[in-house]
């Protein structure tokens, strides 16, 4: 008798769990549930940090105008530790236990990739912003988009053809530090240089993230004279190695990769980084002189007043634009949003973005690539300024897509 | 590889070494003040080179007296983690010991990552200064001074430890607590003592080191080349640890020349392995031979 | 303790795929502690590889599978055999080292088993990662959470009943007297050097079946969740759950695989808080969850188990 007392009680558990529908979960009379994830803890915690505060404003924004259809966006924000098992258990509580519609993603490559199976099983539709994996827009999958950071060889495209063009530079230097993004940028922009231009950088050195003295790989760089020095690191490690660079006498430019585009790059190199040159995600970096940046600026400072320096930061920025288009696409889709409507919506956006402090996002029914577009700029009296620069070459990314 | 490159590497060979050497000085003393790993070391390094900060952008005193407050509040940061969490549990078994000192590098290291985050924060020396050229050759001149400290700390610490009754006391304690105390000696102010040493050492070497790397959350982590220097100067010699941290920086610089980065990682961990099968004393160590 | 059998057998039924999914890596560590807690807590024998030798044990049998086509079982084996041989290749010229010492080579190990990783991306896939295939066992694909967690379960089962019964083996009296005294062991005529590198190589057996079981379960991995913040955690399990019981290792991985998942709450000062409660844990229990139920029991507060 007790044994079919468990019996019955086993099974209505396990119905109770089928029972959950999919493709309304998340979303309620009032409300909208939104799952997001990202390192905060950790050494990539301002990745994260700046990813969960920027969304929370934009949500803050748009529930103060109404809401999407007069519900509240509501975000569930979980820490992956900048770990792929940490990020799956991250994915696995935000669908299963907090029942969220859709997922925001500010999680670095590792974590984003750790949790694809999972979420292409689970049917949510997955926004990622920060990630550049390949994984997440190829091969194809109709619930993951890809909305800030852009595909890797389009790095590769756009930094080719800036150094070829603008800084004129036949010959390049290009040293890479042994970590995801360095390595991808460091091969992509060898790869484009070769298809495109026809040339190969006239040396191709290594240094381990967490180095101090780049003599030996600097001294290989001088050997080779090239006209220019292409450095994809982090800032600490960009620091030492152009300081040392021009100790010994180097003196070419340098382009840097995109995680230098940033403040924290220059309050560490100061001097050293006048004149060098990159890519940025966004049109604006903080602490720019635009206007409207500057009111955004003022706008979080009262909704954080007590966070630390470097703060908002790009992924602040980026997290904030980002949002406000999954929030328009959730507009889209209609007063009863199922994940079917919500991914035609997105499909249907054609250069949207929230303001002039973000790119535009497009996508299609052939491929989920948000952002082809890159900011060109320069370091002028200590501040990334814009460049006036466009790539004309037309990009082959979206040729597999057709 | 002509002379004039195979010069410029050996400087700065020397000069990366020179921050090696440090630290693993910052590693070796309180090990031969106290017996006990340390593994909040390296964080003992960053709050030091933090605590210069804070001070160095608050009030307007001359580097000097940034530094010399650093090592004092430093110490007494080390005095208080003795006193909190080391004494109630030194009769503890010893791994007890090494997951506690963990643990307080770890609480360290988060508690100033949520303050200050991973921003790299620059760190101004009176001496530091444009490179100084000695014919086509180039050395930063803030290693020099690394180097002069490295020789004062040295000198002034071995006669500490051989000379005074207080540093004996300390070996004594190091080598074996129940027998120090047989002989009278107040084995918890010894530990006490020990660890004000640890971190005001660490202070020093993030000060020092601070103007040449910046400040961030993870400037610990040179703790793992120290572990080297300190393995081939043998763990007990003060003088052995800072020839192993200038060779080892030397020998990294050649075979990140000659190699590429890949050996160049591999380098330190591989004669790391050799020399701790082979010669575990380490160059300049005594016998490891225990007597029965 | 046949209560608590019963409730990790039927539990799952209620649970849904993340409480799932934190059961399955609690059976992981479960079994990487036990094979820790033989080399350290019984042999006394510092390691600060032991997430090297699951690196392994995750690499091996994932690339066995992706590239031979062998099915999950004969590749896990494999892998946990790999994992043994390297801990016996390391165990042989690390025996005359103790303390220090010891603790220096294996971090060297680690380091450059972390290098070895990084430098072959075509293989293992370097920083990038590798995707690891679902297991497919005797023909059929584990597909479900369900299946996989008994299977893990079964695992973990039998782990700690091989460590407990080596425990109190011949090799385990081996093991606690090489600990004590060295000397005195080598004055009974017990091998230090055999029984140094058999603790070593069992050890690295565990952790290995505990990576190749850690890699299809998660289905990804990259070199860092292999480095020395997971091998001081699995320290930390064995000295929190009370060095040298294989009790105290289960629960100690059980308790603090769960804790961080608990701590969520705490946002970013989920780090800060983990740590504090882990020092709160050593000073108020300085010989681990099982002394403190050792003192309970001698105070007659609580009843002994049956199991050491």
């Amino acid at each position: 008798m007790r044994g079919k007392a468990i019996y019955a009680i086993a099974l209505g558990a396990l119905m109770g769990l089928g029972g959950v529908a999919r493709g309304e979960q998340g979303v309620t009379g009032t409300t909208i549930e939104i799952g997001a994830f990202g390192p905060i803890t950790g050494p990539a915690a301002y990745i994260g940090l700046g990813g969960r505060d920027g969304a929370n404003l934009a949500i803050k924004e748009i529930n103060a105008a109404g809401g999407v259809g007069g519900r509240k966006l509501v975000l569930h924000f979980e820490d992956d530790g900048h770990s792929p098992t940490k990020a799956l258990a991250a994915v696995k509580k935000l669908v299963d236990e907090d029942h969220v519609f859709a997922i925001f993603c500010v999680a670095g490559s590792n974590g984003t990739i750790g949790s694809i199976d999972y979420v292409k099983e689970s049917g949510r539709v997955m926004y990622v912003s920060f990630a550049s994996a390949p994984g997440v827009t190829w091969p194809f999958a109709r619930n993951l988009f890809r909305g800030g950071t852009t595909e890797v060889p389009r790095y590769g495209e756009l930094y080719a053809e800036f150094i070829a063009d603008q800084m004129q530079a036949q010959k390049v230097a290009i040293m890479s530090g042994r970590e995801e993004y360095p390595k991808n940028e460091g091969d992509a922009l060898t790869k484009q240089l070769q298809s495109w231009f026809n040339t190969t950088p006239v040396v191709r050195v290594e240094f381990n993230i967490g180095d101090k003295d780049f003599t030996s790989q600097l001294l290989q760089v001088q050997q080779a004279q090239p006209q220019a020095i292409a450095f994809f690191g982090n800032p600490a490690e960009a620091a030492i190695a152009m300081r040392q660079a021009r100790e010994l006498g180097l003196n070419q430019p340098f382009f840097v990769g995109v995680t230098m585009v940033d403040q924290n790059f220059i309050a560490a190199a100061r001097q050293t980084a006048e004149g060098a040159s990159g890519f940025a995600l966004v049109p604006l970096l903080p602490g720019s002189d635009d206007a409207t940046l500057k009111a955004w600026e003022a706008k979080w400072k009262q909704e954080y007043p007590n966070l630390p320096a470097g703060r908002p930061n790009i992924f602040d920025l980026l997290s904030y634009g980002d949002m406000y288009v999954l929030a328009e696409g959730l507009k889209r889709a209609g007063p009863e949003p199922t994940t079917d409507k919500l991914i035609g919506a997105l499909e249907g956006i054609k250069d949207y973005r929230v303001s002039v402090i973000a790119t535009p996002r497009t996508f299609t029914p052939k491929h989920h690539i948000g952002n082809l577009q890159l900011v060109a700029m320069q370091v002028k009296n200590g501040q990334w300024v814009p460049m006036a620069w466009e790539g004309k070459h037309p990009s082959d990314i979206l040729k597999r897509y057709q | 590889m002509t002379w004039q490159i195979a010069f410029q590497l050996a400087v700065s060979g020397l000069s990366v070494g020179s921050i090696y050497a440090l630290v693993a000085l910052a590693l070796v003393i309180p090990f031969k003040a106290s017996g006990v790993l340390n593994f909040a070391q390296g964080e003992m390094v960053t709050l030091g080179a933090y605590i210069g900060l804070v001070l160095s952008t608050s009030l307007p005193l001359p580097f000097v007296a940034v530094a010399a407050l650093t090592v004092i509040i430093a110490g007494a940061f080390g005095v208080l983690i003795e006193r909190l969490f080391i004494r109630p549990i030194v009769a503890a078994p010893e791994f007890t010991l090494v997951i506690a000192t963990f643990a307080i590098g770890l609480i360290i290291k988060a508690a100033i990552r949520l303050h200050w985050q991973d921003n790299t924060f620059p760190f101004d020396a009176p001496y530091a200064g444009p490179a100084l050229a000695v014919g086509p050759l180039r050395v930063n001149p803030s290693y020099l001074i690394i180097i002069a400290c490295l020789a004062a700390l040295v000198g002034v610490l071995v006669a500490f430890f051989r000379g005074t009754k207080f540093g004996k006391a300390m070996r004594a304690v190091a080598i074996d607590p129940r027998a120090a105390r047989l002989m009278g000696i107040r084995v918890e102010s010894i530990f006490m003592s020990a660890w004000a040493l640890a971190a005001g050492i660490g202070a020093i070497a993030g000060l020092l080191v601070a103007p040449l790397i910046g400040i961030n959350p993870e400037i610990g982590q040179l703790i793992v080349k120290a572990l080297v220097a300190a393995v081939i100067g043998g763990f007990t010699s003060l003088g052995g640890a800072v020839a192993g941290g200038l060779l080892l920086g030397v020998l990294e610089t050649f075979c990140g020349a000659f190699f590429g980065a890949t050996l160049k990682n591999i380098v330190p961990f591989g004669i790391l392995i050799l020399l701790l099968l082979l010669k575990p004393q380490g160059l300049f160590g005594g016998s490891l031979q225990q007597r029965v | 303790m046949l209560a608590a059998a019963a409730a990790l057998c039927v539990a799952p039924l209620a649970l849904g795929s993340y409480q799932l999914y934190l059961a399955q890596l609690m059976m992981i560590n479960v079994i990487a502690a036990a094979g820790l807690n033989l080399l350290t807590g019984n042999c006394g024998q510092i390691s600060l590889c032991h997430s090297s030798f699951m690196a392994i044990g995750a690499y091996a049998s994932a690339l066995v599978v992706i590239h031979t086509g062998l099915s999950f079982l004969p590749a896990l084996a494999i892998g946990t055999f790999a994992a043994a041989l390297l801990g016996a290749c390391l165990g042989y010229p690390a025996r005359r080292l103790s303390g220090l010492y010891l603790a220096l080579v294996t971090l060297g190990f680690l380091q450059l088993v972390q290098i070895l990783i990084e430098e072959f991306p075509e293989l293992t896939g370097g920083v990038r990662g590798l995707s690891v295939p679902k297991p497919q066992v005797l023909g059929y694909a584990i597909r479900s959470d369900f299946t996989l967690y008994y299977f893990l379960l079964g695992a973990a089962a039998v782990a700690v009943f091989l460590a407990d019964n080596l425990q109190r083996s011949r090799f385990g009296r081996a093991f606690n007297a090489v600990r004590q005294s060295a000397f005195a062991a080598q004055a009974l005529g017990i091998p230090l050097g055999r029984t140094k590198l058999v603790a070593f190589a069992v050890a690295a057996g565990f952790a290995g079946l505990s990576g190749g079981l850690m890699a299809v379960t998660v289905g990804f991995m990259d070199p860092t969740e292999f480095g020395i913040s997971t091998s001081l955690r699995q320290i930390t399990f064995i000295v929190v759950g009370g060095l040298g019981s294989v009790t105290g290792s289960v629960l100690g991985a059980v308790l603090l695989t769960g804790l961080p998942e608990f701590l969520r709450g705490t946002q970013e000062y989920a780090d800060l808080v983990y740590a504090a409660i882990l020092l709160g844990s050593l000073l108020f229990m300085p010989r681990g969850i099982k002394g403190l139920l050792d003192d309970l029991w001698s105070l007659r507060l609580v009843r002994k188990p049956a199991t050491p």
